[in-house]
């Protein structure tokens, strides 16, 4: 009898307080100060951009992510975030140049828009707080319904399988939002694509997108499924997501951390 | 003893078979040269004989270039001494065939497959010759070849996969997959099923195939580090440490104790993440959630120290060659033990909870029972090997890192009786699984503990000159899957020749058909969960 009662003490002993993050959008104490997030040309620090530098920049990145250009001494940093693996490589070769911040809001709407243009005359960025606010308004607004989403792994290495994975543990709980994730591609609004759509996937992936019902929203998670990643486009790989399927939010990341996820799904959600 | 004893007491008895086979030493290496490759068989023969060898990989490398025809490496490894044996044969591009040793060494199937699909060198007697990895290719295609470019782009014409046919009265097949009902990777199950019990199970992976290794052969050594941490992305420190050891040992480079010192923090950190994420699948499929997601907020919890170490939540971007790039504090030192003991305490409860809990014992004991014979026989490795009481690891039998330093504490004659008995109860079966994940989360605690102090010889050190062209170097650790080989032949001016991957999934993956047979289908994902296999780290 006394060993059954130990029992019972072990599940009041459990009753640890909730390990649900309140607002998973903002930035708080769950992102560590150097996770590997958004990469900027760092606006703290004097720099000297030239053609050395610059290609210094262009070469210390495995999948090309960056590229300099000079336009008659118009000197320009492309950064493509969609193919950035947040290696940090560039970090390491050029710290002079880059800074490497823990923000996470990447996801845009248009392939275009990841890629963004550094030149020596435009400010950088956007503070976080602006965008915190616009989110905060979002968020209100649109979690009225609720989002069937499945997710499709199109040859991704897992990576990105263990974040979405993550939405669903206690800690995120995206459920609490009205988002579930469900069994068949015939019960979803929303497809989460990951994986640089290997090519013995692109027919499965093609059915599936065929059979979600209409309307119904792609969303390319990862660098490999924004652009390829550092598989890029060769003879098993098909280079992106969108070379098979139309592609309406594109979240980048190597992988995208939970709330870069839900950051994507959100804008996702506002096209409806 | 030293490796030079171990390799003479192994060539001693070799050179019995053939007294003038030419051999090459490297450490814990011995290389023979077959020159007539019919003989290999026969040598395969004598080898079973003689010695307690598993089958560890066959590599294929085209060196038609430089006018040696195709190489085969056949590697064997020992799971008592530190020895690794290379066998390796000449096969001309004229006549593409090479003898199959499928009924030697039965796990020799799938590589032959592998080989056929990549070289287009044919295993003569192998009874199983369908592709393995490329779904849909023409007959006269072969990526790994030389004259293969990476972004060939090939005509594919589809056409249908042929499953065993499986027939009688009342036997249905189930299709499951590429794509499944939960957030996994893509695969397909073909179920043949009488009422509710699976009868054969055939699977077909290869949907993640990326081309990993011929993309490997395009990349500068540097930056291929960042490809091998993508092999599998919760394997991304075995598969890069492996990765690093295996050119560390072409260059000849000693890398310094605090960076083996933190490679081994992250790798058993990377071990604990993924146990606690598995044991917490293991538990969703059986019906238990409160126990999964008390898991998976631990699994959390160490990702999220993970992130604070590293600035990757998985671990990305730790290693590069040399050394490491992430520095641990000896602050960063205190966060871990803090996090862990705390991690360990609630999982400890968690786990009492689970052992009174008849329910979900039920469900695990005696569900996916494997046999001893066949584990042995397809060379499986790591947790599901163990869990049938043979002894694969790769930390204690070829010792790497900083491992061999580790002190564990010594256990009593008592402890060491009662773990014996414990052993017993091992029958193969999901809970022998379950328990021997268990033992190894808390053995990875007891490992990081025994780090108090990190020493201070630096992070990395700087690889020098070029390397020199065609040497070779393989590189091996323990993921939490099992044994991971990396085998990498540099080219010229430091290029990567031949990059030949062999994680523990890839060797393991066949034992999940014969692990469902006799059981229901709906235990199907809890059989699955408790292998845990990665799709992408099979199909690379």
């Amino acid at each position: 009898m006394k060993k059954n009662s130990d029992k019972t003490n072990y599940l009041i002993d459990m009753s640890f307080k909730s390990a649900t993050i309140k607002d998973p959008l903002k930035m708080n104490d769950t992102v560590a100060a150097n996770y590997r997030g958004y990469v900027i040309l760092d606006p703290d620090k004097d720099f000297v951009l030239n053609n050395e530098t610059g290609k210094i920049l262009e070469n210390s990145c495995p999948t090309h992510a960056i590229t300099y250009q000079n336009d008659n001494n118009d000197l320009k940093i492309h950064l493509d975030n969609g193919k950035c693996i947040l290696c940090g490589n560039c970090q390491v070769k050029s710290p002079e140049l880059i800074k490497i911040t823990n923000k996470f809001d990447l996801a845009k709407k248009q392939r275009n828009d990841l890629i963004e243009t550094f030149s020596m005359s435009v400010p950088f960025g956007k503070t976080y707080d602006e965008l915190g606010q616009e989110l905060k308004n979002k968020i209100d607004k649109i979690f009225g319904r609720s989002l069937a989403i499945r997710e499709i792994d199109a040859g991704s290495c897992n990576g990105c399988e263990i974040e979405i994975n993550a939405l669903n543990n206690s800690v995120y709980d995206i459920e609490r939002f009205g988002i579930t994730f469900v069994a068949s591609p015939r019960h979803a609004d929303v497809l989460l694509v990951t994986g640089p759509a290997s090519k013995n996937m692109e027919k499965a992936l093609k059915i599936a997108y065929d059979s979600t019902p209409n309307p119904k929203i792609v969303i390319a998670v990862g660098a490999c499924a924004c652009s390829g990643g550092i598989f890029g486009n060769n003879y098993a790989t098909t280079g992106g997501i969108d070379n098979i399927v139309p592609v309406n939010v594109y979240i980048p990341g190597c992988p995208p951390r939970p709330q870069a996820l839900l950051y994507g799904i959100l804008m996702a959600i506002n096209k409806i | 003893m030293s490796h030079k004893e171990i390799i003479h007491k192994y060539y001693s008895k070799l050179e019995k078979f053939d007294s003038d086979i030419k051999k090459l030493e490297n450490n814990n290496e011995l290389h023979l040269i077959l020159n007539d490759p019919d003989k290999l068989h026969d040598f395969c023969k004598f080898l079973k004989q003689n010695f307690d060898l598993r089958l560890l990989t066959i590599i294929c490398y085209d060196e038609r270039k430089l006018n040696h025809g195709f190489k085969i490496r056949h590697v064997f490894g020992s799971d008592v001494d530190d020895f690794f044996l290379f066998v390796i044969l000449s096969i001309d591009e004229s006549h593409p065939y090479f003898p199959s040793i499928y009924d030697v060494f039965p796990s020799s199937i799938l590589y032959e497959r592998e080989i056929n699909d990549m070289f287009g060198l044919t295993a003569k007697e192998n009874p199983n010759i369908k592709p393995l990895i490329l779904h849909d290719f023409p007959n006269d295609v072969f990526p790994l070849r030389k004259d293969f470019n990476l972004s060939d782009d090939v005509k594919r014409n589809l056409k249908q996969f042929e499953f065993t046919p499986i027939t009688g009265e009342g036997v249905c097949e189930i299709p499951v997959g590429p794509i499944h009902a939960g957030i996994i990777e893509p695969g397909h199950f073909r179920f043949s099923v009488l009422g509710e019990t699976v009868i054969n199970l055939e699977t077909r992976l290869g949907y993640t195939h990326k081309g990993i290794e011929k993309l490997a052969e395009s990349m500068p050594i540097n930056d291929a580090v960042f490809l091998s941490e993508r092999i599998s992305g919760d394997e991304s420190v075995a598969n890069s440490i492996a990765f690093c050891q295996a050119i560390e040992k072409i260059a000849k480079l000693t890398i310094p104790q605090k960076a083996e010192q933190i490679r081994l923090l992250f790798a058993e950190l990377e071990r604990i993440y993924n146990h606690f994420g598995t044991l917490g699948g293991i538990l969703t499929d059986v019906g238990f959630p409160y126990g999964a997601s008390r898991l998976n907020i631990l699994k959390e919890q160490i990702m999220q120290l993970s992130e604070r170490l590293s600035g990757s939540r998985i671990l990305f971007g730790v290693n590069q060659i040399g050394g490491v790039k992430i520095n641990i504090t000896d602050e960063m030192l205190i966060d871990i033990h803090f996090v862990l003991d705390d991690a360990f305490q609630i999982f400890e409860k968690i786990f009492d909870l689970l052992k009174s809990n008849s329910s979900v014992m039920d469900r695990l004991r005696n569900t996916g029972i494997i046999e001893k014979q066949i584990a042995k026989d397809l060379g499986l490795v790591g947790i599901s090997s163990r869990c049938i009481g043979i002894e694969t690891d790769t930390r204690h039998t070829h010792p790497y890192g900083y491992y061999p330093s580790i002190n564990l504490k010594q256990k009593t004659p008592r402890e060491t009786m009662e773990r014996q008995v414990e052993l017993q109860k091992r029958i193969g079966d999901v809970l022998s699984r379950f328990m021997n994940r268990v033992d190894d989360l808390r053995q990875s605690k007891d490992i990081i503990d025994s780090i108090t102090a990190l020493k201070d010889d630096g992070l990395s050190v700087f690889m020098g000159d070029e390397l020199t062209p065609y040497s070779s170097g393989l590189g091996y650790t323990e993921s939490h899957r099992g044994e991971t080989l990396h085998w990498i032949m540099i080219g010229e001016h430091n290029s990567i020749f031949r990059y030949k991957i062999r994680t523990a999934s890839f060797s393991n993956w066949s034992i999940i058909e014969h692990a469902v047979l006799n059981n229901i289908v709906a235990d199907f994902p809890v059989i699955n969960k408790s292998f845990d296999f990665s799709y992408s780290g099979n199909d690379l």
